[in-house]
């Protein structure tokens, strides 16, 4: 990854925390001062080096990790924003990322029932909840959005 | 990935499927901070496989179940 490459990182990372959702190529190509073509070619070179992930069609956003492009039932709300996030694990990455305390909402798959928990200063505040990781880590890319 | 009540949720959820790693939230939360918290770093490289390996070893994943590609 060079560090054009990089820059381009920096900046789509940039705009989904500002935005709180994936930026378009286009607004990307706004704020970088290029055009949309050469963001795409970039984010290419980025999902191919696992650094973000395109949606099937290659010119939307999917996962910025761990950030997610579309809702998902893992959100996170901090600093008076929020943003979905791409799995439990992810949710709390976000808050790692941010370097804020937060707020993360999700589900128990098995029954169903809303999970609420509060992140400060790095640690939960729920005691008893478990996570399960189906996939083991040596297949994790092989279909991240299963994973 | 996801969140679940108790280990008994993750058994029912699983329904007979073969098991991956159960963990508690604390660990999981130890693990995500020492994997995401460089993510929006103005200077962020990439991690080596070696990096993130040692990051699960550190917060006590090992086995051949948490062992990277």
């Amino acid at each position: 990854m060079d560090e054009r490459d990089l820059r381009l990182r920096g900046l789509t990372y940039g705009l989904f925390v500002e935005l709180g959702r994936a930026p378009r190529a286009d607004e990307v190509a706004g704020a970088a001062g290029t055009g949309r073509d050469e963001v795409l070619a970039g984010w290419r070179r980025l999902h191919d080096v696992h650094a973000l992930v395109l949606d099937g069609s290659g010119t939307e956003l999917r996962m910025a990790n761990p950030f997610s492009a579309v809702p998902t039932p893992h959100r996170v709300h901090a600093d008076g924003r929020s943003w979905h996030a791409n799995c439990a694990w992810d949710a709390f990455g976000i808050c790692a990322a941010l370097g804020t305390d937060g707020r993360i909402e999700t589900s128990c798959p098995d029954c169903g029932d809303a999970l609420a928990i509060d992140v400060r200063d790095g640690r939960p505040d729920a005691e008893g909840l478990v996570f399960h990781c189906l996939v083991p880590a040596a297949r994790w890319w092989d279909d991240i959005v299963f994973t | 990935m996801n969140l679940f009540r108790s280990e008994e949720h993750v058994e029912r959820w699983l329904a007979g499927r073969e098991p991956g790693a159960t963990i508690p939230l604390t660990q999981l939360v130890m693990l995500a901070f020492a994997w995401w918290s460089d993510r929006l770093a103005p200077g962020w490289r990439p991690h080596t496989r070696e990096r993130n390996q040692a990051i699960l070893d550190e917060v006590g994943l090992t086995g051949s179940f948490w062992s990277l590609p």
